[in-house]
């Protein structure tokens, strides 16, 4: 556990090669406790590798990081201080979710009755209270997830690692465990990486965020201040999925427009790209209007339109551009 | 709020915590017992057989023993050998081993608890040998040190097992490719045995079969048990299974366990497809280097005294497992005495597609002597005693050879009337009251693996999802 404000988890200049091809290229940045960061990046930008040396599962070429003050070159010791829940966590089929757990405590150190009635606690805080002497093999994916969660809390971690949880999950399932990372990092004080596709899910849960392309960081810092740096150069529309190639067409001819991306794959959202000033004479608003004109000229419908601009999927689509292209 | 951080060093040591858990998982789980039900009824087949032919004479107890604990030291390492080759490739299949190598535990200390977790099945595969052994025993004085050499050997050779699939399964990602590996490792190791008797003798032959821990350890076992022959004389024969447990053991203890990692690694499918290889180009080597014996060149005929022999018996109709018992009368018709006499035996079956017989299994006199050859007119009357073993139609014969007089000479055999035998068969349902045993051993287990999976299920909550 840590106090609001204290560093729990400090990463430096790390890096990772695998023969020739280098994964990791100075990985540097900071996590307070209570705080959820968002780890995220195109597939192969990274993350698993940085995720595994951070969990010591790896060792990185060159750098070092802290948890909770303990070196990266004390793994047995920082395994203490650290609860992670992989990607791909297997779970034994034949046991209990109270004797998967229990198992865990003991290996931290509990004696056997302390570890049960740690694992009968971490197992009603995830909310599997009902089901805790099932059989694992019966769990849905969410029961395994939050199984999962209680498995990386039994050790009251500084630093928590959860890698794709909502995997797989329905929206349901997705939204309480979203509550329950905030409540690691609210309720328990423990610094949270989240690392994630589900872009929605980590600006509405996350604090700071950390983005990778191809091993180097390309933004970080608050979420906030990450979606604020392209606020003001780009508004998003929505229009009916149909009309999206139209539309697309119309804004193009805009002098004021630098460049017009689909976003929301299905929804017909897109993110409309304003040129530098100096390109440009119209202020903001003039240019909303003129954005707005051009697609009622076209007769394309406006069904959604947000002026202040970019959500944390724009900023990571502008940063890692060249990853996807 | 900082909550209080756990206490450490309170706790049970990482290698007990592990050995309980994969205890729970191979015992409550059900695979060891269910591989204990496959291996009980295996031996309960191979005790019925053995008593069955025991009853027929074919072979003595001590050999029944001690075909009994190889069997059961064979499946027992099988057993071991398997379970060993899923304990780090199955973790990493099923993707609990990464859970494991985040805790702050020591490797070697995981692998030490699952190796002793997979060592567990074989006492108690042993101790399912022990009453099966004993009804085939029949009071024989074997018992005693089968039950000594087998457990010793047994308890050298299965953890050593364990440890040579744990090592497998630490270089493999998937329990296919481990248990593939480890499977081909066994029957390589048994293949020496099948070889023709040629390719088992001479000086590579030999080597092989010392060398080869499964080869020596059987080869040990037979001559102590069999042909009651000492440790001093055969020690060197135990010398295989004990370097090969010390090399797998330091490998698993001292490489394998503390460099335990997630991945594999890449080199491996490469470095097992060129001993897979090089393992390949060995048998064809093996198989070339044996050869058909060659058979032996008949002698030619010469001059035959005055000899005659009688039988008491002309026919007799019998059931298998009865035995026949008839006399012969030599008779020395000739004015001179005749050389040292040998009186063979032998059965023919009648029927042209019946199977052919093997006296050496029929009778336990195959051959008897009359050393100091007959005076003229002096008779030699010689018992004789044949076990029915098949149903069918035979002959017996008999026939008289005097000795011939020097190297350069040869006899004239006289061969006897035929005495005609039909065995009719029969069927005994317990030969030497092994059927309980082997009946028994197979549902003693049903029962225990039937309370384990109630008591299990009384102990959780069994809705679904």
């Amino acid at each position: 556990m840590g106090q609001p404000n204290r560093q729990v988890l400090v990463a430096e200049d790390l890096r990772k090669a695998y023969g020739q091809r280098e994964a990791l290229r100075g990985l540097s940045f900071s996590l307070n406790a209570s705080r959820i960061l968002g780890f995220l990046g195109p597939n192969g930008a990274g993350k698993t590798t940085a995720i595994r040396i951070l969990t010591t599962i790896l060792e990185p070429s060159s750098g070092r990081f802290l948890v909770d003050g303990i070196g990266s070159d004390e793994p047995i010791r920082l395994r203490r201080r650290i609860g992670v829940l992989p990607e791909s966590l297997g779970f034994p089929k034949n046991m209990t979710g109270t004797e998967f757990v229990t198992f865990y405590g003991r290996l931290y150190g509990l004696p056997t009755a302390a570890a049960r009635y740690k694992a009968k606690a971490m197992i009603e805080a995830v909310g599997l209270q009902q089901r805790a002497r099932s059989l694992i093999g019966t769990y849905s994916r969410g029961m395994r997830q939050r199984l999962g969660i209680a498995r990386a809390l039994i050790n009251d971690p500084a630093v928590v690692f959860l890698d794709e949880p909502t995997l797989g999950l329905d929206p349901q399932g997705q939204q309480e465990l979203l509550k329950l990372v905030r409540w690691i990092a609210r309720e328990r004080n423990a610094g949270v990486i989240l690392c994630s596709h589900q872009l929605a899910d980590v600006e509405s849960v996350c604090d700071d965020v950390v983005i990778l392309n191809t091993g180097t960081v390309v933004a970080q810092g608050p979420v906030a201040d990450v979606i604020g740096s392209a606020d003001q150069q780009a508004v998003r529309v929505q229009v009916p999925p149909a009309s999206v190639a139209e539309a697309q067409q119309a804004l193009q001819g805009v002098p004021a427009i630098a460049r017009v991306v689909s976003t929301g794959g299905t929804s017909g959202w897109l993110r409309v790209e304003i040129a530098p000033p100096g390109e440009c004479s119209r202020n903001g608003q003039h240019i909303h209007n003129t954005i707005l004109e051009g697609l009622i000229r076209a007769k394309v419908p406006v069904l959604g339109f947000q002026a202040g601009g970019a959500r944390l999927q724009d900023v990571f689509l502008q940063v890692t551009q060249g990853a996807i292209e | 709020m900082r909550q209080s951080t756990i206490s450490h060093g309170s706790g049970s040591p990482t290698w007990w915590i592990v050995f309980t858990k994969e205890l729970h998982e191979l015992w409550i789980g059900g695979r060891a017992l269910t591989l204990l039900l496959i291996y009980t009824l295996l031996l309960g087949i191979q005790t019925y057989v053995l008593a069955s032919n025991s009853e027929l004479s074919l072979i003595p107890p001590n050999e029944m023993v001690y075909e009994t604990l190889k069997g059961a030291i064979a499946v027992g390492i099988f057993i071991s050998l398997i379970i060993g080759a899923d304990m780090v490739s199955g973790e990493r299949e099923r993707a609990t081993l990464e859970g494991l190598l985040l805790t702050p535990t020591s490797r070697l200390q995981i692998v030490v608890g699952k190796f002793l977790a997979a060592a567990t099945p074989w006492p108690a595969a042993f101790a399912i040998a022990i009453p099966y052994m004993t009804v085939l025993a029949q009071g024989d004085p074997v018992l005693r040190p089968a039950i000594l050499w087998g457990s010793l050997i047994g308890t050298i050779l299965a953890p050593a097992f364990t440890a040579l699939g744990m090592l497998v399964s630490y270089w493999c990602n998937t329990n296919k490719t481990s248990l593939f590996i480890s499977l081909g490792v066994y029957i390589l190791m048994l293949l020496p045995a099948q070889l023709p008797g040629r390719a088992q003798t001479g000086a590579a032959g030999s080597f092989l079969q010392q060398a080869n821990p499964m080869a020596s350890h059987a080869h040990y076992l037979s001559k102590v048990l069999v042909n009651n022959r000492t440790l001093e004389e055969f020690w060197g024969w135990l010398v295989a299974p004990v370097v090969f447990a010390g090399v797998v053991f330091l490998l698993l203890f001292l490489y394998a366990g503390p460099g335990l990692r997630l991945e594999a690694g890449r080199a491996f499918a490469l470095r097992v497809r060129r001993a897979g290889a090089a393992l390949l180009a060995g048998l064809f080597v093996l198989a070339a280097a044996t050869a058909p014996a060659r058979a032996q060149e008949p002698a030619a005929g010469a001059q035959a005294p005055a000899l005659d022999v009688g039988i008491d018996l002309a026919h007799k109709t019998v059931k298998t497992t009865d035995h026949v018992l008839f006399n012969t009368v030599v008779t020395n018709n000739s004015v001179q005495r005749t050389a040292p006499l040998i009186l063979a035996m032998n059965i023919i079956n009648l029927n042209a597609k019946g199977d052919v017989v093997d006296p050496e299994d029929w009778s336990p006199q195959r051959t008897q002597y009359v050393e100091a050859g007959l005076a003229p007119g002096e008779t030699a009357t010689l018992g004789w005693r044949v076990n029915a073993i098949l149903d069918g139609d035979y002959m017996i014969y008999l026939v008289l050879i005097p000795s011939p007089t020097g190297p350069e000479a040869t006899s004239h055999p006289v061969s006897s009337p035929g005495v005609h035998l039909t065995v009719t068969p029969f069927t005994r349902l317990n030969p030497g009251g092994v059927l309980p045993f082997a009946i028994g051993g197979p549902l003693l287990i049903g029962v225990v693996i039937w309370l384990v999976y109630r008591r299990r299920q009384r102990g959780i909550d069994t809705g679904g999802s």
